[in-house]
């Protein structure tokens, strides 16, 4: 099976660095622990809504979590730089499509990130900040699809991003712009009905809050399953988007002859 | 090689490196400006939360603004003209760490020089903040003027803490190779940490901040005097005494590590 | 003495590398290492404007010898002196006079135009704006870098970098050149044009030359002496000539008789310090080791076997010798 092929070697590929992530781990976590102290500290002077200080905490440690699911993804799928290099006409000759051959090897990547960097980082937490695990079974089960969703997504997006080397040579500013709208509006920090309205209702208009918050708001034992339907709404749209992108980006690169 | 050649040989490069880079002046001046607003997001992240509950551990919005404005400039500072010490990885996985030891001047030397990185998108981020909370705070009577030279003290101080701890890290390559990992520790978690007063952290985090880590003494230390009358108008000697003691320690660490090096294989 | 190597060692570190479970991290924090010794008692000495060719194989210890000349790796043990100094002790003094190039890589600025990097050296030197002046001149004009002045260095084609990084190492006008592997990757034009220059540098000029390169035509056209490197020891150190005679390839002979000839019997053939390789029609192809048997006695028995019409001798191809001598 091909697309397991992929994805297999995307993981093995990882893993002989395996040393040096464990070490960037201690550097996630560190950051992770430090907004978990910024709510500490304001969880002493102010209640925290629905969440309170602990719920708050473990907001935070599940966001620093999942990021290594639904954010850090590979730049571009990696396709700013097979333009560079001119591989991208060697990819689009192949007999597969180059968005599944793309997604493939991200899953491998990705499958790599949760267990050698969400997992970790998350055990962590969970002795630093004696989390509690959820006790309904049914919402890790929400909590778990929507971060698929949200992978699925954040693949999609770069995949989007990556597409666009082709038209500038400046894609890594959408790559950093992408970064500034999930710190903003998908929920990473401060939890999006906590934003200014107008704020709030930019973010609902776009796929960030599936991103991280609603998965959180899963972890959490908060929110409502609807919210599935959300992340399966931007999936379906997003997919659209990335065939029809292919499309024209064969064409693009027919008539540049590579 | 004396001291004056030294710097007049920096200058050069300067000069060569920002005629070079404008050449494509438009995309320069755009891409700095983007670079700017996209970076500034991390800020905007922490203001809106203090836009809701008002302040964090007693630090208002423009007090916390200030902090990431001087890490942010020291930082410029430091990696505009030391830069290739943060890349010092680079060197050593190449082996062209071999080209700067056959210079005729100490090796620290010959690697800063060979990159002048020109960070405009930086210097207007941490700018825009500085000014802004600056203002915010004169303007409700909380700091006089005198706070502007005494900022851009501590900027330079700073910067001269953050190099010391880029160079220490550097140092462990001779023997680790790979450093990035470790940078995200020493250099970008603890930059990081700074953003927020340290009354944040428990004992032992804020410690080690402000000793083997000092990046307590870019902003933080400092601000307790300048923004809010704690402590004294020693902060400026204390500032200055991390910065000369953390500089004299990383210098000894180097020069030991060098000895250490061992060219990359062919 | 310019430069002078006597008993050098060079070892070197590396971690063990673990397999299995948690490898990366286990290697990262283990404390054993291999000791690999990449050079073991190496002794040579190279007198002013020498032209030294030093060859052998990847991996022989040559890079390492270089770098422990120009004071970039300290040796395990042994002495090292460059003009009556130590590099490691008085690297600053020693590399002043020094011209180091290191083919694989350049040591000019990537993004700027080539004279910017001059410039920047000039001063690492403290070389005068006159001398500076004067020398490039004289460089651009030996090199032809003229037509590249203003090109950032990464539009360079490779000759054109090996060229501007042969003017950059001359530029504090050393009298010693090391150069290591300054030829690999460039077409022949260019190599040509690169040996020229070097040779130049020292019949005209006087300077000492150590180079390093796997091109057996740059060591053929350009050196004087040849120091053969393997395993980390010198093998062979003297002339070219004196080199092909040492390993005796044999040479090949091809005659053509008018006529027809005879050729001796087995067992006389045998005696004789000639072997056959082919007969063809009135040609045939003989093998003769000229430290046995010199030219003259072979044409004498060659002639015996027939009426000679034609002689074609070919020495052994230098690159063979080498073979031989690795």
């Amino acid at each position: 099976m091909l697309y397991f092929t992929l994805a297999s070697k995307a993981y093995s590929r990882n893993l002989q660095y395996r040393g040096a992530h464990m070490i960037h781990n201690i550097a996630s976590a560190v950051f992770g622990f430090l907004y978990a102290c910024i709510w500490i500290g304001l969880g002493a002077d102010y209640t925290l809504g629905e969440y309170g200080t602990q719920g708050m905490v473990s907001y935070i440690a599940f966001t620093q979590a999942a990021l290594w699911v639904s954010s850090f993804v590979t730049n571009g799928l990696g396709i700013p730089q097979s333009v560079r290099t001119g591989h991208i006409s060697l990819d689009l000759m192949r007999p597969v499509h180059l968005f599944t051959h793309l997604m493939a090897r991200e899953w491998g990547q990705i499958a790599y990130q949760f267990l050698y960097k969400s997992i970790p980082i998350y055990v962590v937490y969970y002795f630093a900040f004696s989390l509690t695990f959820p006790s309904q079974l049914s919402f890790l089960v929400y909590a778990g699809l929507s971060l698929a969703g949200a992978a699925y997504m954040s693949i999609c997006i770069n995949y989007l991003i990556g597409a666009s080397a082709l038209w500038t040579t400046e894609s890594s500013w959408l790559y950093w712009g992408n970064h500034a709208m999930i710190n903003l509006l998908a929920g990473f920090f401060i939890p999006v009905e906590w934003l200014p309205e107008w704020l709030q209702n930019i973010a609902w208009l776009s796929p960030y809050p599936y991103l991280l918050y609603v998965p959180t708001r899963f972890y959490l034992g908060l929110g409502s399953v609807s919210a599935l339907w959300g992340t399966l709404f931007w999936c379906v749209l997003l997919t659209a988007v990335c065939l029809l992108v292919t499309g024209v980006l064969r064409r693009k690169v027919e008539v540049q002859g590579g | 090689m004396n001291h004056k050649a030294w710097i007049s040989l920096y200058g050069l490069l300067i000069r060569t490196s920002i005629r070079s880079r404008m050449q494509y002046k438009f995309n320069f001046i755009l891409a700095s400006f983007l670079a700017a607003l996209i970076q500034i997001s991390e800020f905007l992240m922490v203001a809106i939360v203090l836009h809701k509950f008002g302040a964090i551990q007693g630090w208002s919005m423009y007090e916390i603004g200030y902090l990431f404005a001087v890490m942010i400039l020291s930082k410029t500072l430091y990696r505009t003209l030391a830069d290739e010490v943060h890349h010092l990885e680079k060197y050593l996985v190449t082996g062209d760490l071999d080209q700067l030891l056959t210079r005729p001047m100490p090796v620290l030397l010959a690697l800063m020089p060979q990159n002048f990185r020109i960070m405009l998108g930086e210097v207007l981020q941490g700018g825009f903040l500085l000014i802004w909370s600056l203002g915010g705070m004169m303007a409700a009577g909380q700091t006089g003027w005198e706070a502007i030279p005494q900022s851009l003290y501590i900027i330079v101080t700073g910067s001269i803490i953050l190099f010391s701890i880029g160079l220490a890290t550097a140092t462990l390559g001779f023997w680790t190779t790979r450093i990035s990992e470790l940078q995200n520790i020493t250099e970008d978690a603890a930059g990081t940490a700074v953003r927020y007063p340290l009354t944040l952290y428990p004992k032992w985090m804020s410690t080690l901040l402000l000793t083997l880590l000092p990046v307590g003494f870019v902003n933080y230390v400092p601000s307790l005097y300048i923004l809010r009358g704690e402590l004294g108008p020693w902060v400026f000697a204390a500032a200055a005494a991390a910065a000369g003691i953390s500089l004299a320690l990383s210098l000894r660490f180097w020069k030991y590590g060098i000895t250490k090096y061992q060219s990359a294989g062919s | 003495m310019m430069i002078h190597m006597k008993n050098i060692r060079k070892e070197f570190k590396t971690p063990v590398v673990r397999e299995g479970r948690f490898s990366g991290l286990r290697t990262l924090f283990s404390r054993e290492y291999i000791t690999k010794e990449a050079v073991r008692g190496i002794s040579f000495e190279i007198d002013r404007g020498e032209f030294v060719g030093y060859i052998g194989p990847n991996g022989a210890g040559k890079s390492t010898t270089i770098k422990m000349l120009s004071g970039i790796l300290h040796p395990t043990s042994g002495e090292v002196s460059i003009g009556g100094l130590n590099p490691h002790v008085d690297r600053r003094k020693v590399v002043k006079g020094l011209g180091v190039v290191f083919g694989q890589r350049s040591q000019l600025w990537w993004d700027l135009p080539v004279k910017d990097s001059y410039d920047i050296l000039a001063k690492m030197y403290s070389v005068d704006d006159i001398d500076k002046r004067r020398r490039l001149g004289q460089l651009s004009e030996l090199l032809d870098l003229q037509a590249f002045w203003d090109t950032p260095v990464r539009k360079l084609s490779l000759g054109q970098r090996m060229r501007s990084d042969l003017a950059a190492a001359m530029l504090h006008d050393p009298e010693i050149l090391f150069l290591d592997e300054p030829t690999i990757g460039l077409d022949v034009n260019a190599k040509r044009s690169i040996r020229e220059f070097l040779a130049r540098l020292n019949q005209e000029f006087g300077k000492t030359i150590l180079l390093t390169t796997h091109d057996m035509d740059d060591i053929e056209q350009l050196c004087s002496r040849v120091m053969v490197i393997n395993h980390g020891a010198v093998t062979y150190d003297g002339s070219i000539p004196s080199l092909r005679e040492t390993i005796g390839l044999p040479t090949l002979i091809t005659v053509t008789y008018r006529g027809t000839f005879q050729v001796p019997a087995a067992s006389d053939l045998a005696q004789l310090p000639i072997s056959i390789i082919s007969a063809e029609g009135s040609t045939i192809k003989v093998t003769a080791n000229r430290r046995e048997i010199n030219t003259l006695e072979v044409m004498k028995k060659l002639g015996e076997w027939g009426e000679l019409d034609d002689i074609e001798m070919k020495d052994p191809d230098f690159e063979e010798i080498i073979h031989k001598v690795y």
